[in-house]
């Protein structure tokens, strides 16, 4: 059983696009709790790939497996069409992956650029605070980022604004791939509206992004792609311009079996109508 | 930042650099306290404290009370004594969100990206917690807001108060959006087409100022227009004139999202220059179509001349019908600038070369895509400025809309 992408049952792309990242039949199992069985996922530069399901469906998992945190038992992982291994986060980030965890995992004591660049400080004689400084500003204004100030330790921020730069600082370093868990779970309206538009940011800079979440109305806001993962399976990718709610709601709960590659179909070409002159 | 802060010149203008980045920082965030603001502008602490404290004085500014970590605080936030008016954009795929004081002067604004068909309950409710907390950054109370002006995107009816006509914003049919508004709200709310705000805004504030018989043509998604007929908005019999996207150019032509055959939207509406583009690029938005064919990729420079092409061809048989002086092109897929407008241009022109008048002018909308946003803003300041009164009977509020 496999489920290929969209980009049809073939595998060679019909339109020469290389996706950034690919898994191919990655398994998984916690003893004897086998959390993924065969999973495939292709993550294509500049898309926001949605990943949903049910609680235990093998989300975090999956970006856990690409995050370095655990290891795959089978499968393979392309990154760029060559093979990889991530046996660890540094690995992982090493590739270009970065990851932003639902608890953000910021400094609260610190200020924004100090946490920005933790572990990767600007240094020439000794901390080059100046030009960390500048650089993060330049940074949170791509993204558009409502941060009043860098100086200010993480405690003193709202709750959109630390996410602001936890994703900020995944994009330290310039990854191919950023992939958020919950980015909107518990943020307030006004900031989810914010990382909304700080994922379209991402997706006009050109990164793959990899969206975990449970509110339909965020994923269906933003997302390119949609794949469904039902008992740690895959269990439907749709385009998201194609499907509607009550069709990711019926393969989430299983009412619907996607576990089939979906064919692409196929569009005549639409009529071109001239001008009237 | 950088370049931000290299102010030449004597010290008087650099204070007034200084202060205009102040008011700058104040107005992108809502409301910012005083070590924030010097955070922000990069000013010290002082000139901080002394910039605030003249321009509370000359009421540009006011200052509160506040706590910040334990400390104390003074919260900086726009000047807003005569009330705050409220403009909200519901699109097909986008919510905009603006609070302004009378003058239209936006002193807190939120935009966000929306899914396809979603549902108005949904998204009223959220604008509702988004409208709480913008009042809460700008430090005001929930009676200091006066008014509401909604801007769907949709056409409306006048009568019912609902969208006019199915298909378009599917989440929205069948309610009558500007009570659902209001009993969220609980303020007084005028709904309007989106295209016929624009057209008022940009007729107030933008590309369309002085002109007194014009149009402005959306181009987004879907495809729409205002109409300003001897300086005021023309809304027809039931309310839905401007339907421009919706005009038959070829008949039995491909299928509309409203079930007409042929429609200008079904063949250069955002969907149909995606769909063109479908076999090359998948997966593509319209906001990329823009980006790459600026960058100089020739189908997407292609698919969006074939669009300026189609829209043209119906530009030109409104402008016989109507003569507008001039006509501004709105919405997203203006961005593409002469990519679009030269296109439409050529069509008109060639179209009514044999006119004694000149072509209508064909230019991009000065407000961009927040036109429909000021222009919702300008009915409700209208409103409030009209009637300090808040208790208006049902069928008057409709008469005014």
């Amino acid at each position: 059983m496999s489920v290929a992408a969209v980009d049809g049952p073939g595998g060679a792309d019909p339109l020469d696009r290389v996706p950034v990242l690919s898994m191919r039949g990655i398994s998984k199992s916690f003893g004897k709790v086998q959390a993924l069985t065969d999973i495939h996922l292709d993550i294509f530069p500049g898309e926001v790939v949605a990943i949903v399901g049910d609680n235990g469906a093998g989300k975090s998992t999956l970006v856990k497996i690409l995050a370095g945190v655990h290891p795959a038992d089978a499968g393979e992982i392309e990154f760029e069409r060559a093979p990889v291994a991530i046996p660890d986060p540094t690995a992982s980030r090493a590739l270009g992956i970065a990851t932003v965890f639902q608890d953000l995992a910021l400094c609260d004591n610190l200020d924004v650029v100090a946490n920005l660049f933790l572990g990767r400080e600007i240094t020439r004689t000794a901390l080059d605070e100046e030009e960390m400084e500048r650089e993060a500003w330049a940074l949170l204004r791509q993204l558009s980022a409502r941060i009043p100030s860098v100086r200010v330790p993480i405690a003193a921020l709202s709750g959109g604004q630390r996410q602001t730069v936890a994703i900020a600082r995944s994009l330290i370093g310039d990854p191919r791939v950023v992939i958020l868990d919950e980015p909107t779970a518990a943020l307030g309206v006004a900031q989810t509206a914010e990382v909304l538009n700080l994922i379209e940011r991402l997706r006009e800079r050109g990164h793959g992004v990899v969206l975990i979440s449970h509110n339909m109305a965020d994923v269906q806001a933003v997302a390119d792609r949609i794949v469904v993962l039902r008992l740690g399976r895959n269990n439907g990718d749709f385009l998201a311009a194609d499907v509607g709610y009550e069709d990711i709601i019926a393969a989430i709960t299983g009412a619907t079996e996607h576990a089939r590659p979906m064919p692409e179909p196929v569009y005549p070409a639409p009529r071109r109508i001239g001008p009237v002159a | 930042m950088a370049d931000q802060r290299r102010t030449p010149g004597s010290q008087t203008s650099l204070r007034e650099a200084n202060r205009g980045r102040i008011v700058d920082a104040v107005k992108k965030h809502g409301g910012l306290t005083q070590v924030e603001l010097a955070g922000a502008t990069g000013l010290s602490p002082a000139t901080v404290s002394n910039i605030v404290k003249e321009l509370s004085e000359s009421g540009v500014l006011s200052t509160s009370k506040s706590m910040r970590s334990g400390r104390r605080a003074q919260y900086v936030t726009l000047a807003h004594a005569s009330g705050l008016v409220c403009g909200i954009h519901f699109s097909q795929r986008h919510l905009r969100v603006a609070l302004a004081d009378a003058t239209l002067t936006v002193v807190s604004e939120h935009e966000m990206p929306l899914a396809r068909d979603h549902r108005s309950d949904n998204e009223i409710r959220r604008v509702g917690m988004l409208l709480s907390d913008m009042l809460d950054t700008v430090s005001a109370e929930r009676d200091e807001l006066l008014a509401v002006g909604v801007a769907v995107s949709a056409p409306m009816d006048a009568a019912s108060g609902m969208v006019a006509r199915p298909g378009i914003l599917r989440g929205w049919e069948g309610i009558a959006i500007a009570d659902a508004v209001e009993r969220a709200l609980r303020v007084p709310v005028l709904v309007d087409n989106s295209s016929n705000l624009s057209a008022f805004a940009e007729h107030r504030l933008g590309a369309l100022r002085g002109q007194d018989d014009a149009m402005f043509l959306e181009v987004s998604d879907g495809i729409g227009a205002g109409i300003i007929m001897g300086g005021r908005g023309y809304r027809g019999a039931s309310g839905s004139a401007g339907e421009f996207g919706h005009m038959v150019i070829v008949e039995n032509g491909p299928l509309c999202r409203c079930g007409n055959l042929g429609c200008l939207e079904a063949i250069a509406g955002g969907d149909a220059i995606l769909g063109s583009l479908k076999n090359r690029y998948p997966g593509l938005k319209l906001g990329d179509v823009i980006v790459r064919a600026m960058a100089g990729d020739d189908a997407c420079i292609r698919a969006i001349a074939d669009a300026g092409t189609h829209i043209g061809v119906a530009a030109a048989n409104v402008a016989s019908m109507f003569d507008p002086i001039r006509m501004v092109v709105g919405g997203h897929l203006a961005r593409a600038g002469e990519l679009l407008l030269g296109p439409i241009r050529q069509v008109v022109d060639r179209s009514l070369a044999s006119r004694l008048a000149p072509a209508p002018e064909i230019v991009a909308g000065q407000l961009g895509p927040r036109a429909a946003l000021m222009g919702a803003l300008g009915i409700a300041a209208d409103r409030s400025s009209t009637f300090p009164v808040v208790s208006v009977s049902p069928d008057l509020r409709t008469a005014l809309g």
